[in-house]
């Protein structure tokens, strides 16, 4: 079927993922998996971050230091040793006297074009970061001033809550000293009663007699 | 014992995923119980306008009742409404008025809840979210099960949802992770609640190969089914296809299997078929290396289950706490993140057979010890016999 499909299993290169095919844990491939791609992640930020490096041009570099072409690795360290004592008086003849120098000047200049486009970059995007801080601020000063409103309500509620039971308590008592009144009131008018009739019935044996 | 199986729409067309899941509970029930559907007439998930006739009907041997909705939804209303309640300051009356947008509107059907309530034991609802549930629950919460097929929303945090999941007399789960979520929403431990899910038949026969020459797909593929949607992550896994693809020197292909609302990227690589016949999507899975399964949200993959099922390894989004669960407990499948897991997982499991092979027999053991019809009748069963033990 697929090229690939066919490699056999000892072969296959899991990136060092270590599989315990007798005891298959998904959790620990998992835990594997993020780790493995945790660290290519740093490793391509900081590939990223050493784009940003200004790097000496090609052409800069001396012979001793150029890794040119096909050349097998042995005989390039042996004609790099060779001609290292060399490498003064070849630069000598090969380059111009200002040529170093000239050099190191473009090097500055990029250096420094890159660094102004670094700091508008930056500058943009701390504007960026200022409109949002200031939109996510002036957002949530709305919705804390919608909540202090909700709580000064809540605030004034509770106060008309507790006037009210107050009051209640005040006309509670008031009631109650009057039932107290009406009932000594009915007290004595039972007692009055009783004397009315204990003087109807003297009075009735009077006329009788 | 009579049950009624409430739910907001219910057909032998209707594919979607709680609808489907309430048919095949109520099918597998009728053979213990006196079973009937309350339903409303709607066909149509959006609108909920009416489309079958109003009254009773048999399907599958199942007294089905209808009831009409008050009104279709307007989804332009709704989505103001739902803007309003997810992510804004908003009061109860909100929430209850999305709700009522929401739908299925249909009074008549909880009216005939409240009225009929002696004429069953218990209420079986399906899916938190719609108005059946909420009002049906309301009026007869002593007598009420939820199936809540809940998935981690935003809609979930609604108030309204908090008292509501504090009020049934059981809970049917699909995943722990459904329970978790729903416990700690609503502090409801106290309300009885098992993990069930849904049972799965799987055919004895595929035919494969028919299917590799029908649509010319000689050697190896993965495979996505459902629908393919934005919401189901599939833009994401287009992206992150095509890119292993430039890495990757294989010619395995991507199968979709469903119907689609995005639009999918014109490559040599991504095949899609549509929606498939159940017998065709069978023998596609079958010939798959593996599942993938991006969706972001999913109460229970139906899909996931017929993967493991069928002894094949999933590749599963991990942002869904479901998913990411199953794998784990089953030890049937990778989950991923970012790329860069996507990528490596998809790597694992596409070059090593035997990683293949031993995670396909762990999602059958999964998948037999869980999720066969036996075993879900079982737990529907159990339930129901503490119900009818408990104390009055």
């Amino acid at each position: 079927m697929n090229k690939k499909m066919d490699k056999k299993d000892d072969q296959f290169d899991s990136g060092n993922i270590r599989i315990d095919y007798d005891h298959l844990d998904v959790a620990d491939i998992m835990d594997q998996i993020k780790k493995k791609t945790d660290a290519h992640r740093k490793n391509e930020s900081a590939d990223l971050a050493s784009e940003g490096d200004v790097r000496p041009d090609s052409s800069l570099n001396s012979p001793e230091f150029e890794e040119s072409g096909p050349v097998p690795s042995k005989a390039k360290k042996f004609l790099f040793k060779l001609m290292r004592p060399f490498s003064p008086l070849i630069k000598l003849l090969v380059l111009p006297v200002y040529q170093e120098l000239r050099e190191t000047i473009q090097t500055l200049d990029r250096t420094n074009k890159r660094l102004d486009f670094l700091s508008d970059f930056l500058n943009g995007a701390l504007d960026e970061v200022k409109a949002n801080l200031s939109q996510f601020n002036s957002e949530t000063n709305k919705r804390v001033d919608l909540a202090f409103e909700d709580l000064t309500r809540a605030k004034e509620y509770a106060k008309l809550l507790h006037n009210l039971s107050h009051n209640i308590v005040v006309e509670m008592t008031k009631l109650k000293i009057e039932e107290e009144n009406l009932k000594i009131r009915i007290r004595i008018l039972e007692k009055d009663f009783a004397h009315l009739k204990s003087r109807e019935k003297a009075l009735e044996s009077r006329i009788s007699q | 014992m009579k049950l009624a199986f409430v739910v907001q729409r219910y057909g032998l067309d209707i594919n979607g995923g709680a609808e489907l899941h309430c048919r095949w509970v109520a099918e597998r029930m009728k053979k213990f119980c006196d079973v009937e559907v309350l339903t409303t007439r709607a066909f149509d998930y959006i609108t909920w306008k009416d489309h079958f006739p109003q009254g009773e009907e048999s399907i599958n041997g199942i007294r089905v009742k209808r009831f009409s909705v008050n009104r279709p939804r307007n989804p332009e209303r709704f989505g103001k409404i739902q803007d309003i309640v997810v992510g804004n300051e908003h009061k109860e009356i909100d929430e209850l008025r999305w709700l009522e947008e929401e739908g299925p509107l249909s009074s008549s059907l909880i009216h005939h809840i409240k009225e009929h309530e002696s004429d069953y034991d218990y209420f079986i609802f399906f899916s938190y979210r719609y108005y059946h549930s909420y009002w049906g629950i309301h009026a007869v919460p002593h007598k009420s099960i939820l199936v809540p097929t809940a998935e981690h929303d935003a809609v979930i945090h609604l108030k309204i949802f908090k008292e509501l999941f504090r009020k049934p007399l059981a809970f049917v789960f699909n995943s722990v992770e459904e329970r978790e979520m729903i416990q700690t929403l609503s502090r409801n431990e106290n309300v009885m609640g098992d993990v069930v899910g849904v049972g799965i038949v799987v055919p004895k026969e595929f035919k494969t190969e028919e299917f590799r020459k029908k649509h010319q797909i000689p050697g190896p593929y993965v495979i996505y089914v459902g629908r393919i949607d934005e919401n189901k992550g599939c833009d994401e896994l287009f992206d992150f296809f095509l890119r292993l693809k430039k890495e990757l020197d294989t010619d395995v292909k991507l199968v979709l299997v469903g119907n689609t609302k995005l639009k999918i990227p014109s490559h040599l690589d991504i095949i899609y078929l549509g929606f498939t016949s159940e017998e065709e999507k069978f023998s596609a899975l079958n010939g798959a290396e593996f599942l993938i399964m991006p969706s972001f949200f999913e109460s229970l993959s139906m899909v996931t289950l017929e993967a493991w099922a069928m002894g094949k390894p999933v590749l599963a989004n991990a942002r869904c706490t479901v998913l990411k669960g199953q794998c784990m407990r089953s030890n049937a499948g990778f989950f991923y993140e970012n790329y860069g897991e996507f990528s490596l997982a998809f790597h694992l499991l596409l070059f090593s057979e035997r990683l293949r092979k031993i995670m396909g027999t762990n999602g059958q053991q999964y998948f037999n010890q869980n999720y066969t019809w036996e075993v879900i009748e079982k737990k529907y069963l159990s339930l129901l016999d503490r119900l009818q033990e408990r104390p009055a």
